[in-house]
């Protein structure tokens, strides 16, 4: 992949919180291309933000060569920002998104928006009630904070099935974060259905391929693009019907953010280009 | 397609067993190197957000992921 090779050009710097400081990465708007705007993304949890650096580094230097500034933040307690998140608040992921998009609004660059992956995404979707982005992209969003979170704490059942001694019994550690009460019921209260979208939202998710005779029929027929997942298609629905603008891109790709290995998913890229083109 | 065959297609973009052929009698946990516990998490997940269900901790036994079987007959009684 072309963009691949291309070095690698971000401002790192730590922005200051009442609460410490929060390590960041802006990319700025290709010189000699006309600005359009910023773009604040919202990362995913845990693990999920490691393995999808890479991805989103990509996308965000595709994003500064069309003209928007891109800042990434680790929020309190993640990544290489400073706290603990076992001594968390429930609101201090959305103070530092604040602060974040303060930041960006100094830019003057133009309308903002917000992008987010997995619980990024859903974290989103939530902020954009305070702050009224110009659109959401969405990759990937989790749906419900609880079970998003379920999600993490099942690797801990999982690993029970292969134990063979007395199990251990681990039960405010999720995803290998110690996580505080406070911040844990914050997100379990994140509901996307409860968030319908004021602002146009661009909705991109992978989807596994699945080959069946329904598939074949969809390849030979020209018809390259999986269905939505049935939970997605439903909550959209949902949000239509309530009001909302909602553009939505189904590919197939396997799941980046949370793959052994590190993956690209360069179908993701293109599309979350046109996206931005079309929407 | 019938859940069965759906379960082993899930099986395999999870897994990553291309080519590997499954029925209902291969055996799964302890059987298969790739399914670790990681690989448990990934599944159900999978298995989630296809079928839009949530699994229950105390759901998560090793009865359930013993062969291909099993947990396709997990899958309809979860749907049921």
């Amino acid at each position: 992949m072309t963009v691949d090779t291309l070095p690698f050009n971000a401002l790192p710097f730590f922005l200051n919180t009442d609460e410490g400081e929060r390590f960041c990465l802006y990319h700025e708007p290709e010189p000699g291309v006309q600005p359009r705007g910023t773009i604040l993304y919202v990362p995913p949890f845990a693990e999920e933000l490691n393995k999808s650096r890479r991805m989103v580094m990509l996308q965000a230097r595709a994003y500064a060569q069309a003209g928007f500034g891109v800042l990434q933040i680790d929020l309190y307690g993640c990544g290489d920002s400073s706290g603990d998140i076992g001594k968390a608040h429930g609101e201090i992921w959305l103070n530092d998104l604040e602060q974040a998009w303060r930041w960006l609004d100094q830019r003057n660059l133009g309308p903002r928006h917000l992008w987010g992956l997995r619980l990024g995404g859903l974290l989103a979707l939530h902020f954009a009630k305070r702050v009224n982005p110009a659109s959401l992209i969405l990759w990937q969003p989790a749906l419900s904070g609880r079970a998003h979170l379920n999600q993490f704490a099942r690797m801990q059942s999982a690993a029970r099935l292969f134990s063979t001694g007395p199990s251990v019994e681990q039960n405010t550690e999720i995803g290998g974060y110690l996580m505080s009460p406070s911040l844990s019921k914050a997100i379990h209260e994140l509901d996307a259905a409860k968030l319908t979208p004021g602002c146009p939202v661009q909705w991109l998710e992978l989807n596994t391929r699945i080959q069946d005779a329904a598939e074949d029929y969809a390849t030979a027929a020209g018809i390259s693009h999986p269905a939505l997942q049935p939970a997605s298609a439903l909550l959209i629905t949902r949000w239509r019907d309530a009001g909302a603008t909602v553009h939505t891109w189904s590919l197939h790709g396997d799941p980046f953010w949370s793959s052994a290995e590190i993956g690209i998913v360069p179908d993701l890229l293109a599309a979350t280009a046109q996206a931005m083109e079309s929407a | 397609m019938p859940p069965l065959q759906q379960v082993c297609q899930i099986l395999i973009t999870t897994l990553g067993l291309r080519q590997m052929p499954l029925s209902e009698k291969t055996p799964l946990l302890g059987s298969l190197p790739e399914l670790d516990s990681m690989a448990v998490a990934n599944l159900i997940i999978a298995l989630e957000q296809h079928y839009g269900f949530e699994v229950q901790d105390d759901e998560i036994s090793a009865h359930h992921f013993a062969t291909v079987g099993t947990l396709s007959d997990f899958v309809v009684s979860k749907m049921a």
